[in-house]
């Protein structure tokens, strides 16, 4: 109804201007000039806060870790996301020689199966992220293709796998990377812990809709890691 | 959700007789007003970030039209398809014939103040479509049929006795239970098996950003996730005022937000949405319908002061610092918006006829202006619509002053006109009042002005003027040679 849009602008247009006074300085962050050590310890913290758990590990140990992990929280059945450090065909044989059906969102012929699936069947998913934001412990995921949107939400246990490297200070320095003149991601998804509520009686509770868990395994953080 | 408005002294009188919200009301805005303290000191400098926040929605409102339009082209831009409604009807006739089109029983919905604004749930369901609610909150509240009791705890006042006996009524529990965790859980199977199969999402919008042409939430549960997620269909619903310039202005006002709502750094979920998934993709919405809602908002902003409620970015910050809010909690401002947020958004919005109450439930303590992430003057503005309510304004529907009321301003300004009739006036005046001075205080003067007197005392008047004791010191002091000056304001 271009009429209703052209009426509502027509009427804001004519409204008088006021004045807007200069915007003020943009205010500082420490994360900014933080070292790597320092960013990755705020992360760590602030994730913590927000419920999440992480673990420093070093890439090597991923592996090892994963099924220690998977084990401990009686998971069987994984949906994976592919990531340069998640490689398809990699995991699903080590799930085949450590007893995990590891699936990836294409294993399924159409949208309805996948869903079923990553609703009912899986117990936990995992990916990758694009950014991991010092701020406020917040895991940035661009979803496309290979990023699927249900598989950090539906399952009860969302395992996300961080490079340190990928540690960024700001929101800012993970969206000036995401949103460029030729792309602009279909969603970009901030998560900071688990899901939650207090919506009865002020009575805090995760795992409200998403996940009640948010396990962060940060490769080659922590002294002693050899960067890969 | 009906519009009780206008019943609000009523409600007010019920609530602050109701030991339940009560209880609420001493613990949940004070816990949530010191988590947004303890949150706000996590800026280096939390005045600059406060301000800077505030600069940025001074700037959108001022620059509204332009940044609609850049906003609807970029969105387009992302194959998204953008409707803009003049009012409740076009924009709840535009969901509901899209559901039909689309050929769907249910719908689910976020928690979005903006679908309370227009009544959704109710033409939904008149048009048969069932419409749920997915915030654990605004879950109880539908069921329940109440509106929010507090922006971020919708139904956070509701005993588990009576969610338990809801759940039990709607087939939402199997076996009742009082624990609020199995409560919990007992919605998020039942709203998930609406979400497995879901046709059609609807949620509100947080921010929109004009650059990019991108819908931006924020929430704690994953329900909005899901609803952008799984549906194939998504509507979001934005009032036209949601947009800012940039995506940096958005990553700031998320900041201001979460931390004036929740007191957290950042929510648990921020989902920002550039247009309907990619083919490649396979779950998020083939369709993404942004409606841009208007319902009244580019009439009111010709006026330069009540433009100033579009400011507001529905944190609820002001709620929780509210002296009022804080005795009578949410249901007595009667529509989707409460507390001082309500106050400056339900006068512009629907006008002051249903209103009279609300403008005039605040003390000017201006602890709301104090906190406002988005720089709103809720005083000065309060102040302003009963002005304009006196002055019969067209514009916002105000009432006039009645002819008793109007007589007295006339004499009084007569009065107040002449040195000689205000000394009658003031003498005269103090012969009455020290009849019936009760010591210090007059707690009434016959049957004058009760509605006054209801809830407060007038303190006694002093045995003489500070003028006439002034002229008696300079008759002491210097013989009265100045005994004349300044007389003139008496």
């Amino acid at each position: 109804m271009p009429d209703t849009r052209q009426s509502i602008l027509n009427r804001l247009k004519a409204a008088p201007s006021c004045p807007v006074a200069q915007r003020p300085q943009m205010p500082p962050f420490r994360e900014r000039s933080m070292d790597a050590a320092q960013l990755i310890e705020t992360f760590v913290a602030r994730v913590a806060a927000q419920g999440g758990v992480t673990e420093c590990i070093s890439q090597s140990a991923l592996f090892e870790s994963m099924a220690a992990l998977l084990a401990q929280e009686g998971v069987t059945r994984l949906m994976l996301t592919p990531d340069s450090l998640l490689e398809p065909r990699q995991w699903i044989a080590w799930g085949q020689t450590n007893g995990i059906e590891v699936m990836t969102p294409s294993d399924f012929p159409d949208r309805t199966e996948y869903t079923q699936a990553v609703f009912d069947r899986v117990q936990a998913g995992l990916t990758g992220v694009d950014f991991a934001v010092a701020e406020s412990g917040t895991l940035v995921l661009a979803h496309d293709a290979s990023q699927a949107r249900l598989v950090s939400l539906a399952p009860l246990l969302h395992i996300a796998v961080v490079p340190a490297t990928r540690i960024v200070p700001v929101y800012e320095s993970a969206i000036e990377k995401l949103y460029t003149l030729t792309r602009r991601p279909s969603q970009v998804t901030f998560i900071t812990g688990p899901s939650m509520t207090a919506d009865i009686q002020a009575t805090p509770f995760k795992g409200m809709h998403g996940p009640r868990k948010l396990v962060v395994f940060l490769l080659d953080a922590c002294a002693g890691h050899q960067p890969s | 959700m009906k519009v009780t408005t206008e019943r609000f002294k009523t409600i007010a009188l019920e609530e602050l007789a109701n030991a339940r919200t009560q209880k609420f009301l001493q613990i949940l805005p004070k816990t949530l007003s010191a988590r947004r303290q303890a949150a706000y000191a996590s800026f280096p400098d939390p005045q600059a970030a406060h301000r800077y926040g505030a600069a940025i929605r001074a700037d959108a409102v001022a620059r509204l039209p332009e940044l609609l339009e850049r906003f609807e082209k970029n969105a387009l831009d992302n194959g998204a398809k953008v409707f803009w409604a003049s009012d409740a009807q076009a924009a709840n006739d535009y969901i509901v014939n899209l559901a039909h089109a689309q050929g769907v029983r249910y719908v689910t919905k976020g928690k979005s103040m903006i679908t309370e604004e227009l009544g959704l749930n109710d033409q939904l369901r008149d048009s048969g479509i069932i419409p749920w609610e997915t915030d654990l909150g605004e879950f109880i509240a539908q069921l329940l049929d109440r509106p929010p009791f507090h922006i971020v705890g919708p139904a956070i006042n509701i005993p588990v006795e009576q969610i338990c006996d809801i759940f039990m009524q709607k087939g939402v529990l199997d076996a009742p239970t009082l624990d609020p965790v199995a409560l919990g859980l007992a919605a998020r199977l039942f709203l998930r098996d609406k979400f497995r199969d879901l046709h059609m999402g609807i949620t509100g919008v947080n921010i929109a950003v004009a650059d990019t042409g991108t819908v931006i939430n924020v929430e704690n549960e994953g329900n909005i996730r899901f609803n952008k997620s799984s549906a194939r269909t998504l509507v979001c619903v934005m009032s036209l005022e949601k947009v800012v310039p940039t995506m940096a202005d958005a990553l700031h006002m998320l900041r201001v937000l979460c931390r004036s709502a929740t007191g957290q750094s950042a929510g648990a979920y921020i989902s920002m949405d550039s247009g309907p998934k990619k083919s490649a993709e396979i779950d998020g919405p083939e369709e993404l319908h942004i409606i841009v809602l208007d319902n009244g908002r580019s009439a009111l902003y010709a006026d330069p002061q009540t433009r100033e409620a579009l400011r507001c970015i529905r944190c609820g910050a002001c709620l929780n610092a509210c002296p009022v809010y804080g005795k009578v909690g949410g249901y007595p401002y009667g529509w989707a918006y409460s507390g001082p947020m309500g106050q400056i958004l339900t006068p512009a919005l629907r006008g002051l006829a249903d209103s009279s109450d609300l403008i005039r439930a605040c003390t000017l303590c201006h602890r709301c202006k104090t906190i406002c992430p988005a720089g709103i003057d809720h005083p000065e503005l309060l102040l302003y619509y009963r002005a304009k309510d006196v002055q019969a304004d067209p514009l916002l529907k105000g009432h006039g002053a009645g002819s008793a009321e109007q007589l007295a301003h006339r004499v009084f300004a007569l009065i107040a006109g002449h040195v000689l009739y205000w000394r009658l006036l003031t003498k005269g005046v103090r012969m009455i009042t020290d009849r019936f001075a009760d010591g210090p205080v007059i707690h009434k003067i016959a049957r004058l002005a009760p509605g006054w007197f209801h809830s407060r005392d007038l303190p006694a008047l002093a045995r003489k003027s500070f003028h006439e004791r002034w002229r008696e010191k300079e008759h002491v002091t210097d013989g009265g040679a100045h005994a004349k000056k300044g007389s003139t304001l008496d």
